[in-house]
């Protein structure tokens, strides 16, 4: 594998130059496309003169047409890499078009797009050009004239590179609003086997710095109020799911400890698409595993929000999430000994854990009970799905069987009918054949 | 049942409530122009009154803080049948029984209340997602937009500290109205003879600037290559971005 030849011819420089703008765009977020992290929240950056803002709420500005938000003008600064990860489209031995963008085009396609309203700001990641150290700075070069020349305040996302000098990373965090490592494969014994050059630990320490370094800035700006941040919104990753044979089990709990122990902000999942039709060590998949990736951001979901611990969605004895199933509910009834609660008097966890009540109708179900009963028509009204909540719950005039009085495989079997209704795309595809 | 009649505006209908709790004769409805008072219903007809208007929304302001003066305002922009209803309802709570219960969502006509005041804000929000501007020969920064509800002032703030050294116009096609941005102020503007398509807005190539087709044909081939075609998926698409924006979206028109 490591011996095949370049089979990528060395494009001329004159011709390489002479590439334009659009070009270079469209190839350059072709190979963006697979980074799924969109989220432009958790930043608040005041116009200060100059151009823009970044809203703590966050903005999508268009759907493509797979359906994903589009907020930020995601786009790779080169595709050239020298690097050859057997998932990765830009790896060193596939033959595809390769552009690079000059620091000075990519800005002003970012100050164009977002004068028009088309973006929130700029999310930039990048192959390796000649050793990490050079693209880094190369990077850096963009956002950092995007904020000082420009006065660009719009919302920016950095790829820090793996191995690039900690100078050079904790320079690119003054001018980000997020930055982000990808770990891409969920247990580092299968990214050594399909990413032989990396490893866990080359992953995890620009994670760490950027982590460090933001404790280091937190009590200088209580402080003084218009000292410099350090990449505000905080750092996310992704893992691609499918590729490896790692289970939702591993998979969750990576994420989990990424969110205790590294603080990160999000953790993202992304079905593996078979685009390296010719690597051995890639599963031949005909389409990527959505409805796992679903299930598993369902599941991010409960940790994140629902307040559940890793070891309360999957564990040894379930390693994978029903796929069926969403895995609330699958908690629900897993622990039939829990319900139903009573709604006039659980607390916020508990009332959390009631398949059909999510975190804003679990508040406001709680304000209303300072005023007198909540009635099933109420709790209607505030968003509770129903349908499947009232097997949980009980509340005044709410009568029916609940959750214990049935069997288990039986109550599984009422909710599958309805889930499979739900508009997931491969639940469409499978009642269309 | 007595029929307060009012013309419509905002202002209008705080006179309506004013006029309400001045003659002191219940029960009462405040009923917009274009709904016709049932046959043995007695209406009266509202004559707008900027100091009356003014004295009842401070009444609000003292009596439930200046966030409830502007939820009703949300409420009101939302057009909805029953809106002046459920508002008269909870103003009588506020000045009769001295009672705030918007915040009390276990009474139904807060619940609806609230729910009025979310879609409102929704459309806020989806303007600040899918306003599109263009740039004219001129230089200036043009937007048309068609909200649902007539919530474009509410919008201004958001994009004047956004593109505050940018001059530009927002414009709305549907009630014939819009703000122009100086780099200095805002001022409310009308156009009898627009240069631009009437319904959505499109500006004619001579109209743009020079390089604006060049932009427009970046933006459009990013939307296209951005998409991950093995994910197509154009139902959950048109559920997040609604047809009735597309005429006004660059990547869509
Ligand atoms: S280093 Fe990144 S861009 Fe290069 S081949 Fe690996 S995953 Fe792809």
């Amino acid at each position: 594998m490591h011996s095949a030849p370049f089979t990528q011819p060395l494009a001329p420089r004159l011709l390489f130059t002479a590439m334009d703008k659009l070009e270079k765009l469209k190839i350059l977020a072709s190979a963006a496309k697979y980074d799924v992290s969109c989220a432009t929240s958790g930043s608040q950056r005041e116009n200060t003169g100059g151009l823009g803002s970044a809203v703590s709420a966050g903005i999508c500005h268009s759907f493509a047409d797979d359906g994903r938000c589009i907020s930020l003008l995601k786009v790779l600064f080169t595709n050239h890499c020298i690097y050859d990860c057997a998932y990765c489209a830009n790896r060193r031995n596939n033959d595809i078009p390769r552009a690079a963008f000059t620091p000075e085009e990519l800005v002003d396609i970012t100050i164009n797009f977002y004068r028009r309203n088309y973006i929130e700001g700029l999310f930039l990641s990048s192959g390796v050009m000649r050793n990490p150290d050079y693209t880094m700075a190369r990077l850096t070069k963009v956002i950092k004239d995007l904020r000082l020349v420009h006065r660009f305040n719009g919302y920016i996302h950095l790829k820090a590179i793996p191995g690039a000098d900690d100078a050079l990373i904790r320079e690119a965090g003054l001018y980000a609003d997020r930055m982000s490592v990808n770990i891409e494969i969920p247990s580092e014994e299968n990214l050594k086997y399909l990413a032989p050059e990396k490893d866990y630990g080359s992953v995890l320490h620009p994670m760490h710095l950027i982590n460090e370094t933001q404790q280091e800035y937190l009590p200088v700006r209580r402080y003084s109020k218009p000292a410099p941040k350090f990449v505000p919104a905080g750092q996310s990753t992704q893992l691609i799911i499918g590729a490896t044979p790692d289970s939702d089990n591993q998979v969750l709990r990576l994420a989990s400890n990424l969110y205790n122990e590294n603080r990160l902000k999000r953790v993202y999942y992304s079905g593996y698409i078979h685009t390296n039709t010719s690597d051995s060590r890639l599963p031949a998949l005909v389409a990527p595993p959505l409805k796992r990736e679903n299930r598993l951001y369902q599941a991010d979901w409960l940790m994140r929000f629902y307040e559940f611990k890793v070891d309360e969605i999957v564990d040894d004895a379930h390693p994978d999430l029903d796929l069926e199933l969403d895995p609330k509910l699958a908690y629900a009834l897993r622990h039939p000994e829990l319900f139903p609660v009573d709604i006039q008097q659980a607390d916020l966890h508990t009332l959390l854990r009631v398949p059909g009540i999510g975190p804003k109708s679990a508040r406001l179900i709680l304000s209303a009970r300072r005023y007198g009963h909540v009635s099933s028509y109420l709790l209607k009204k505030m968003g509770v799905v129903m349908k499947r909540a009232r097997f949980f719950i009980t509340c005044r005039a709410l009568a029916g069987r609940k959750a214990p009085d049935y069997q288990p495989d039986h109550l599984r079997m009422m909710f599958l009918d309805k889930s499979a209704r739900k508009l997931t795309p491969d639940a469409v595809q499978l009642k269309l054949f | 049942m007595i029929n307060y009649q009012y013309d419509g505006t905002f202002p209008g209908f705080l006179s309506a409530v004013f006029e309400v709790w001045d003659r002191d004769r219940f029960p009462a409805r405040i009923v917009p122009p274009e709904v016709a008072p049932g046959l043995f219903e007695e209406t009266l007809e509202v004559k707008t009154a900027d100091d009356h208007a003014d004295r009842v929304w401070k009444g609000i302001a003292k009596a439930g803080g200046k966030q409830l003066c502007q939820r009703f305002m949300h409420v009101f922009l939302s057009r909805a049948p029953e809106a002046e209803d459920l508002m008269l309802f909870i103003l009588k709570q506020l000045f009769d029984s001295k009672k705030n219960i918007a915040g009390d969502l276990s009474v139904e006509a807060v619940l609806k209340f609230t729910q009025l005041e979310r879609k409102v804000l929704r459309e806020v929000h989806r303007l600040y997602m899918f306003l599109r501007f263009e740039q004219t020969a001129d230089g200036i920064w043009f937007a048309p937009v068609s909200p649902k509800y007539d919530v474009l002032p509410m919008t201004l703030n958001h994009f004047k500290s956004r593109f505050s050294d940018q001059a530009w116009l927002i414009y709305d096609t549907v009630r014939k109205y819009g703000y122009y941005y100086d780099i200095k102020v805002v001022e409310e503007i009308t156009i009898d003879n627009p240069a631009f398509e009437k319904e959505t807005g499109s500006l004619p190539t001579e109209a743009q600037s020079e390089d604006e087709q060049q932009w427009q044909e970046m933006w459009r081939s990013y939307f296209k290559h951005i998409a991950i075609r093995e994910r197509a998926n154009p139902r959950l698409q048109r559920q997040f971005m609604p047809k009735r924006f597309w005429k006004h979206l660059t990547e869509k028109r």
